[in-house]
């Protein structure tokens, strides 16, 4: 983001939370302004209990909040306002940072290389050569609307909505984007992605802005909201990762997070209001797949322990040493693997088609003026519970799009089809069990597997609304697609998650099978194949 | 808004008699038909005599065959037409309307090969968002007289209800609100499977015994169907679920319980829709829900024993002897949220 724009987001973004808060205080009553600050005072106070006393960013935060404690106690009315205004504005602050313009210009140059050999593993010498660019499109496909998605950057603002599975997504999109000859993508990514020393280089480069997840205050989130929806008006184009945390499970995500998804129609009434030149909106969902996650063990770990409890957050996975990215990323490439980005087709702010001109579309590929759906008697109004709606409807459209979209490897196969077939012959143990013992049997016989392979793989084939299937299994047989995911499944993982023994599919590591197996989740394949079928909970 | 032109289209006995409530409610409102020449009887005589003899429309009806005329003057469009026709209607309709229209349909069916309901079938056919359902107790021609009765708007959207409320709410018409557009729409298809098993029977000479035991059982089964599809049980305890089968099943008004007193009485389904001029939804519902049923694999035995009359050819005695010689267990199979 430029440096004026970013200083006026900044700016904007807590003004115009401040004023909806006073607004809402002015039909409340002041009580009102006293409720959100103690309630911010409160998860602010309980998260920096967590932190460590002696480190200076966790002092200097106490104190703040210590001074506005005391201020609190005495002041009334307006004087509210002022606090709360100052809490918003440190908020706001934080989110976008103080960057540095001069680094931001370098990185802006610099770190598509660097990427590159991040991505390829080859020496920097390897940076020099004129063939670098052919030999990452080796390892990263782009396909799907990729021509139309760049058109329409012409026609109006982006926010790319991708499926997410590893810290890696960030990065691996912010290279297609510039493959693709588009500016960076702006980005809330995670302070442990700014205090990672592979990625905070990164981070500049894709606009990032920070996002504290451990802050819980409604009115934290409230400034992000809307610092994404002013960073919309001002033209840039977002990256949300709509699932809002990597998927723990393995699974493409079936249920969205509608708070950030929502600032997009926010912003396009806003800039109707504005009468801005291009006010359009699109929505382009987008899903990565990989054969192999980078955090598989620990987001399964999580999962399993985590059924039915809230969740955590996981601050120490593989993401945070670098040796093992570096590891991860070696091996994949050396295996010449693919990691897929396949863009869908681009939506408007309540779900509809978009077409090559950024016309949207009904279902009988009608147009239709989307002015049309925030208009009330000719003027373009907000109207929260019906922008809410439109953003459920929104939201089922893309998660339509992710289950077309996904693009299915071999690694997923056969992780389904082998939790499959150990469930099957141990119907007595539970989930759990099954996972710790793997059952009366410590391997499979492949040719077994092979037809279960074959089975699921025309069950996927038989289903209209998706999924895409990866190049190995469009080309080889069953035993072929077995071979190259126990390729995949004994490189780079701790323990792998199963291996070949003659004729025999050892299962190893369950929990691997059961992460890369619910990658099929959203094709219902406990009906299409009637028993021989597993997934968690 | 307080002064919105109102359009409905279907000028059927229902959509007539709507039009009628929303006259009253002295609201300008444009009747669509298909048929030019009812358009013109309606217009030139103040009423519906095919569909809704006997009783005056306030002028401030006018009847038109111009769907385009309809909604460039209306935002609010009630679309009451047969489940079977809505289909095709709402592709015509969709060439006019734009995001800023509101559709509230009032077809108590699910469409028969795709198990579609109606306003899946409106998101499919029109770029409108704002969608809702009308259903509940609505005897057209006891509402038509002006007898006090209640209705529900189910809609995912405040504003359907707001603008509903506002424009056909009175004195002896009472609109509810619900965000349940499954349960509403389930319950509307349903409860005609339940009134033409009720009309069975009545024609057989069974009491009040009987019909309580059907429409109990019967929204049992409607709430197992609709759960499965995912609906608010709840929805089946209101306006559009028990409300709208205790006025089908006890009427003789209804043209479901018409149908099944006729097949008690021995006539064959053919000799009594051949004789009708309005759509018995519930012959082809019981159909669609069958099939559908044995898909999923749901247990619903009234709707295999009416399936059964209809379409295979099943005497109506030995189908109730079926029927009563189904095993009974626990009464609720499904627990409500806690």
């Amino acid at each position: 983001m430029r440096p004026e724009h970013r200083d006026r987001a900044k700016i904007d973004a807590a003004r115009r939370v401040t004023e909806r808060y006073f607004e809402d205080a002015a039909a409340r009553g002041d009580d009102y302004l006293e409720g959100v600050l103690n309630d911010t005072l409160y998860h602010e106070q309980r998260r920096l209990e967590r932190e460590n006393p002696s480190d200076a960013k966790t002092r200097a935060e106490l104190a703040f909040y210590q001074g506005i404690r005391r201020e609190l106690l005495q002041l009334q009315g307006s004087d509210l306002r002022s606090l709360l205004d100052r809490v918003t504005r440190r908020f706001s602050d934080e989110i976008v940072g103080n960057f540095d313009e001069r680094v931001y210009q370098l990185t802006t140059t610099v770190v598509p290389a660097g990427l590159s050999v991040l991505l390829s593993a080859a020496s920097p010498r390897q940076l020099l050569s004129g063939s670098l660019r052919q030999r990452l499109g080796e390892h990263l496909q782009i396909q799907g609307a990729v021509d139309q998605v760049r058109k329409l950057l012409e026609k109006g603002t982006l926010i790319v909505v991708p499926t997410h599975s590893s810290h890696l997504d960030s990065i691996v999109l912010g290279y297609a984007v510039y493959l693709m000859g588009m500016p960076p993508l702006l980005y809330g990514a995670g302070l442990n992605l700014f205090t990672n020393p592979l990625t905070s280089f990164f981070m500049h480069n894709l606009g990032a802005y920070r996002v504290d997840r451990k802050k819980s205050a409604a009115l934290y989130k409230d400034v992000l909201k809307e610092y994404a929806s002013v960073s919309l008006e001002l033209g840039y184009s977002n990256l949300f990762f709509p699932g809002g945390t990597r998927s723990r499970s393995g699974a493409v995500e079936q249920k969205l997070k509608k708070g950030l998804l929502g600032t997009g129609l926010e912003a396009y009434v806003n800039n109707l209001r504005a009468k801005r030149e291009n006010p359009n909106l699109y929505v382009v969902p987008c899903t990565i797949s990989y054969k192999l996650v980078l955090e598989a063990e620990t987001l399964i770990d999580d999962y399993l322990k985590e059924i039915g409890k809230s969740r955590y957050i996981i601050e120490d996975d593989e993401f945070s040493k670098p040796r093992k990215v570096l590891k991860f990323l070696s091996n994949i490439m050396s295996l010449d693997s693919r990691i897929v980005i396949t863009f869908s087709a681009p939506l408007d702010i309540v779900g509809n088609r978009v077409d090559g001109e950024g016309r949207s579309l009904d279902a009988r590929g009608r147009a239709v003026d989307p002015f049309s759906y925030v208009a009330r008697g000719g003027e373009p109004v907000h109207d929260e519970q019906r922008d809410n709606q439109y953003t459920n409807e929104l939201s089922e459209a893309i998660v339509a799009a992710f289950r077309r979209d996904n693009v299915v490897m071999s690694t997923h196969v056969v992780g389904h089809a082998s939790m499959a077939l150990l469930k099957q012959k141990n119907p007595e143990l539970d989930l759990y069990r099954l996972l710790r013992t793997g059952g009366e049997l410590p391997s499979l016989e492949i040719s077994e597997l092979a037809e279960q392979v074959d089975r699921v793989i025309a069950a996927l084939r038989d289903n209209p609304s998706g999924p895409r299937l990866g190049r190995e299994l469009d080309q080889g047989d069953a035993r072929m697609i077995i071979d190259d995911a126990l390729r995949y499944f004994g490189t780079y993982h701790t323990q792998p998650a199963a291996i070949r023994r003659g004729s025999r599919f050892v299962h190893q590591h369950r929990n691997l099978l059961l992460y890369y197996g619910n990658r099929l989740n959203a094709y219902d394949l406990g009906r299409r194949l009637g028993g021989a079928y597993v997934q968690a909970a | 808004m307080t002064d919105e032109t109102v359009g409905v289209i279907g000028a059927g006995s229902w959509g007539t008699t709507l039009a009628k409530v929303l006259g009253e409610n002295g609201r300008r409102t444009l009747l669509w038909s298909r048929r030019s020449e009812l358009c013109q009887e309606i217009n030139a005589t103040r009423r519906n005599e095919v569909y809704l003899p006997g009783i005056d429309l306030p002028t401030t009806v006018e009847a038109t065959h111009d769907l385009e005329r309809v909604s460039a003057s209306a935002q609010l469009l009630l679309l009451v037409v047969p489940s079977h026709g809505l289909r095709q209607i709402a592709y015509e309709l969709g060439d006019h309307v734009s995001g800023e229209h509101v559709i509230v349909h009032a077809t108590k069916g699910i469409e028969q090969e795709s198990f579609k309901r109606m306003s899946e079938v409106l998101r499919e056919e029109t770029c409108v968002r704002k969608i809702g359902v009308l259903s509940g107790p609505n005897l057209a021609r006891e509402l038509a007289l002006g007898q006090p009765t209640g209705t529900l708007i189910a809609s995912r959207y405040d504003e359907v209800f707001r603008r509903c409320h506002a424009t056909l709410h009175n004195g002896y018409f009472r609109v509810y609100w619900g965000e349940d557009v499954v349960g509403a729409e389930v319950g509307g298809a349903f409860k005609n499977i339940v009134s033409l098993a009720s009309g069975i029977a009545t024609g057989l000479g069974f009491g009040d015994n009987t019909r309580a035991l059907l429409v109990t059982r019967g929204i049992s089964e409607m709430a197992r169907l609709g759960m499965t599809m995912g609906a608010n049980i709840l929805t089946f305890a209101g306006m559009a679920g028990i409300g709208d089968v205790v006025a089908t099943c006890f009427s003789s008004l209804s043209r479901n319980h018409q149908v099944g007193l006729r097949l008690a009485r021995g006539e064959s389904l053919a000799e009594i829709q051949g004789g009708m001029n309005m759509v018995a939804e519930g012959v082809k519902t019981s159909k669609a829900v069958h099939s559908f049923a044995l898909r999923k694999g749901i247990e619903l035995p009234i709707v295999r024993a009416v399936h059964r009359v209809l379409y295979e050819g099943q005497d109506v005695q030995s189908a109730v002897r079926e029927l009563m010689a189904t095993p009974t267990g626990a009464e609720f199979l499904v627990s409500l949220p806690s």
